[in-house]
């Protein structure tokens, strides 16, 4: 077996192609012999069938029968062949700018104005925050039913096609997720990620046959409402949980609060636990103006990461205090291919539209289920 | 050859068939998991290569990364779903690591049993995408340019699947050195204390299975957590 592979260190191909040296063998005995007098009759029979008719003398019927027998085993690969040719048609068509995936409509970039930061007053905004979260009254999950949380949401990254690294963009559009409320069972409709317009099942085992097991970065109901609402034990869990994970601890325990707030529908005590376990965290800070992903302009309680210039922010209505959607923006500038994501950039950008209880995946809430 | 291939010379296709048929069947057989499919797989695709050999560009090297590229979509149409090709291949495996009823079986033949379990357990662990790459790049040892063109993606694309599919195997087998961790646990066994072994290292390779649609990874790595 010639296994080697270019751009790839020699260890690490020998480790990788270790693992596949037994998958290769001889056919059976016999075997070799046998498929190949196969072939040759059949290209053959073709090559007969083939002069034939362009002698314009038809097989009779009994030949023509036999030449169908093949058909289905190569229509379905011509096909497939068929299908990735489209798709490298489409690549190369979209070079300029956008990328052709699931239907959401594509751009350079999204942009938007930095707002002003400053350490003064955080813990006072959250503590407000935390008193509106407080009173929110969230409704339980039963088992059996779903958390679904309707957002809308775009994001900018950078693009390598043959080389040439560019900025793209997936432009604002419709996510929706469905979670039960063990997190065994799922769905996540986004053009930006699914394939086809119908969604993905989350529904586990994955390929490894595992069920899932809720954690704090992909937590389920019955997860979170087993959490302490303690803030300093609530904050000493996040930084064990997620340990060597992000760009510094600290970062990471925000960034992991604000996963929690977007996407996933936690009781109330959490919910509002959890902004002030956040006024815990170093290096927390006020941005006196955002807009989220649709439109809607606020407070933000925002962190930002020394390692990648991006700030994260979430976005709070200025009267409420109801959180709204989380965004994050570039706003330092960087160096080398990142360099393309300019200060002013929104990496990513999400509102949270809809966030209710149903009794079924894919079933939408009416509107007095929203909360 | 790529001449005579075009024109349709049979003994171009003889010679084809000597060449690459144990290489197109090894490679069925990492598609699909299953010895017998793959010789199926084998024939159809000499008998695709005859139907597409017009195709052939006149200019190139060895025709050998064509045929595994028919082969792929060959196989693609035998195995559908992911799910199918994991059930071949544990089945596969439990009879490859089987052990021997004769005790003077060779130590070398149980351990090569093993290793094919191993790696068709390993397989089975990735996505198709993922697979195709890996059999075509680490199993038949061709190029990202090669295998880029066998499966009509850009190379790019070949690239990230591999490196994606490599991150991936080597979780798994750290998972499966981790000691209590015992590699061939059927699904749904509890096992309690060796899943909290393998979960904690499988967390390292977590982004792995969330690549797609998230491109802030490099601070969210909970962005598609979700899943």
């Amino acid at each position: 077996m010639n296994a080697s592979t270019p751009r790839q260190s020699p260890a690490e191909g020998d480790q990788d192609a270790e693992l596949l040296s037994r998958t290769a063998r001889d056919l059976p005995t016999g075997r070799h012999q046998f498929h190949k007098e196969h072939l040759m009759a059949r290209i053959q029979q073709l090559q007969t069938s083939q002069q034939e008719e362009h002698g314009g003398r038809p097989g009779g019927p009994a030949r023509t029968r036999r030449l169908r027998l093949p058909r289905p085993a190569v229509t379905l690969p011509a096909l497939a062949a068929g299908l990735a040719a489209a798709v490298v048609a489409g690549v190369v068509v979209n070079d300029g700018g956008g990328v052709a995936d699931g239907g959401v409509a594509t751009g350079p970039g999204l942009t938007t104005e930095i707002g002003a930061a400053s350490s003064e007053g955080v813990p006072q905004l959250l503590d407000r925050i935390s008193l509106a979260a407080a009173a929110s009254g969230h409704p339980t999950v039963e088992p059996g039913q779903y958390v679904y949380v309707e957002s809308r949401t775009a994001d900018t990254f950078l693009r390598t096609v043959g080389g040439t690294t560019t900025l793209a963009s997936h432009e604002p559009h419709r996510r929706q997720v469905w979670r039960s409320a063990d997190g065994t069972k799922g769905r996540l409709v986004d053009p930006a990620v699914n394939d086809s317009a119908e969604g993905e099942t989350l529904s586990l085992p994955d390929e490894r046959g595992n069920t899932p097991v809720a954690d704090l970065n992909s937590p389920s109901y019955d997860y979170l409402a087993g959490l302490t609402t303690d803030p300093d034990k609530l904050l000493a869990t996040i930084y064990k949980e997620t340990r060597g994970m992000g760009n510094t601890p600290d970062q990471q325990a925000f960034t992991t609060i604000g996963d929690l707030l977007g996407e996933s529908y936690p009781p109330a005590e959490l919910y509002s636990a959890l902004f002030r376990t956040a006024a815990k965290i170093p290096g927390v800070v006020v941005v006196d103006d955002a807009v989220d992903a649709a439109g809607r302009h606020g407070v933000a309680v925002a962190r930002l990461d020394e390692a990648s210039g991006q700030r994260e922010e979430w976005i709070f209505d200025r009267k409420t205090h109801v959180f709204l959607g989380e965004r994050v923006v570039q706003v330092k500038r960087n160096t080398g291919t990142e360099a393309l994501l300019k200060p002013g950039t929104v990496v990513f950008t999400s509102a949270v539209l809809k966030r209710a209880v149903v009794n079924g995946i894919k079933e939408t809430p009416t509107a007095s289920q929203e909360g | 050859m790529r001449t005579r291939v075009r024109a349709g010379d049979p003994s171009a296709f003889a010679e084809l068939f000597d060449t690459y048929a144990r290489a197109v069947y090894n490679h069925a057989f990492r598609l699909t998991a299953d010895w017998s499919t793959a010789e199926d797989v084998m024939a159809a695709t000499f008998m695709e290569a005859w139907r597409l050999r017009a195709r052939v560009d006149p200019e190139g090297g060895s025709l050998r990364p064509w045929l595994l590229g028919i082969a792929t979509n060959t196989a693609r149409n035998q195995y559908r779903s992911n799910r199918r090709y994991r059930r071949a291949a544990s089945a596969a495996a439990a009879a490859e690591s089987a052990v021997p009823d004769h005790a003077e079986e060779v130590a070398a033949r149980v351990d090569g049993g093993r290793r094919l379990a191993a790696a068709l357990t390993a397989l089975a662990a990735l996505r198709r995408p993922e697979r195709e790459v890996v059999a075509l790049c680490l199993g038949e040892g061709l190029d990202y340019e090669a295998a880029a063109a066998a499966l009509g993606v850009p190379v790019g694309t070949v690239a990230s699947r591999l490196s994606r599919a490599r991150r991936k195997l080597r979780a798994l087998s750290a998972a499966q050195a981790a000691p209590g961790a015992r590699p061939p646990r059927p699904a749904g066994a509890p096992a309690a204390a060796s899943r909290k072994e393998v979960r904690g290292i499988r967390e390292g390779a977590r982004p792995a299975r969330q690549t797609r649609g998230d491109h802030t990874h490099a601070i969210r790595p909970a962005q598609e957590g979700n899943r």
